[in-house]
C-alpha cells in the first residue's frame, strides 16, 4: 500500500511540477510573441494554473505526510545507520521548505486572484518563483532519497 | 472584514512559528510511528523513532491563525505589506539551510 501511495505521490508531484513551472515561466519570463516552443511554453494563461497548482500541492503534501512514517522507520533509520548524512539532510530540508510553502498557498492564491493587478506583480513573481523552487528541489531530493533506499528496499 | 488581507501575515507567522517550534521543541504533539501513538509536546523515544514534524506544523498553524485573527480588525484601516507573504518565508527557508548545515558539513 505504501509503495502504491508513493507512486501516486510521485505522479502528483510531476503534475504539480509541470503546472507550477508553466506558471513561473509565464510570469517571470512572459512571451512577447508566439513563435517556437519556448515562446509557446511561456505564452500560457498563467492565472488558470493557480487553483490546480494549489490542489496538487495540498494533495501531494497530504500523501507525503501519510507515507512519512514508513519512511521514518524503514528508510531514514537505514540512511542514518549508513551515515549518509547529506542524503538525510536533503530530505530534512525538503520537509521544512514544503511546510513553509504550504502556508504560502493562501497568499499565492491571493496574488493570482487578479493577475492584472499591478500592485501585486512583484509579490506574484516572488511567490510563484519561491514555490516553484521548493517543488523542484523537493522533487529532486525525494528522488535521490528514494534511489538511495526505496521503501522496503533490502 | 476581509480575510484575504491577512494571508501574507499568515504565511509569515507560520514560517517563523514553525521554525521556532522545530528548533526550540515547541511542537504541539509528537508521533511514534512504530507504535502509532501520539503524545502532547516533545516526547522522548519509546523504543523507536519519534516524529515532531506534524506537531511543528500544528504549532505553526495555530500561531499563524491566532496572529492573523488578532490582526484582522486592524486591516480595516490599513493594509499589511505584501512582502510579508513571500520575503519572510523565503528568509526562514534560508535560515533552515543554516540550521541544517551540519548534515552537509560532516
Amino acid at each position: 500500500m505504501t509503495t502504491f501511495l508513493l507512486i501516486i505521490h510521485g505522479l502528483m508531484a510531476v503534475a504539480l511540477l509541470g503546472g507550477l513551472t508553466h506558471q513561473a515561466f509565464a510570469v517571470l519570463w512572459p512571451a512577447r510573441a508566439t513563435g517556437g516552443f519556448t515562446s509557446a511554453y511561456r505564452a500560457v494563461s498563467a492565472a488558470r494554473f493557480t487553483n490546480a497548482n494549489i490542489t496538487f500541492y495540498v494533495m501531494t503534501f497530504v500523501l507525503g505526510a501519510v507515507i512519512y512514517p514508513p519512511y521514518r522507520i524503514a528508510v531514514r533509520t537505514w540512511i542514518e545507520r549508513a551515515r549518509l548524512w547529506h542524503i538525510s539532510g536533503l530530505f530534512e530540508y525538503k520537509e521544512q521548505a514544503l511546510a513553509i510553502g504550504l502556508a504560502m498557498l493562501p497568499f499565492f492564491w491571493l496574488v493570482w486572484r487578479n493577475p492584472k493587478d499591478e500592485s501585486m506583480a512583484s509579490a506574484r513573481k516572488w511567490t510563484t518563483a519561491i514555490l516553484c523552487v521548493i517543488v523542484w528541489y523537493s522533487f529532486i531530493a525525494g528522488h535521490i532519497v528514494n534511489n538511495v533506499r526505496g521503501l522496503f528496499g533490502q | 472584514m476581509n480575510v484575504t488581507k491577512v494571508f501574507g501575515l499568515f504565511a509569515a507567522v507560520f514560517a517563523i512559528a514553525y521554525t521556532i517550534a522545530f528548533e526550540w521543541h515547541w511542537e504541539l504533539f509528537s508521533y511514534h510511528p512504530r507504535t502509532g501513538e501520539f503524545g502532547w509536546g516533545q516526547q522522548a523515544s519509546k523504543g523507536g523513532p519519534v516524529m515532531h514534524w506534524y506537531g511543528a506544523i500544528a504549532t505553526g498553524f495555530v500561531a499563524a491563525l491566532a496572529v492573523s485573527a488578532a490582526a484582522l480588525p486592524f486591516t480595516k484601516t490599513r493594509s499589511l505589506p505584501l512582502w510579508l507573504g513571500w520575503a519572510v518565508p523565503l528568509a526562514c527557508i534560508l535560515v533552515w539551510g543554516w540550521l541544517l548545515r551540519g548534515f552537509f558539513l560532516r
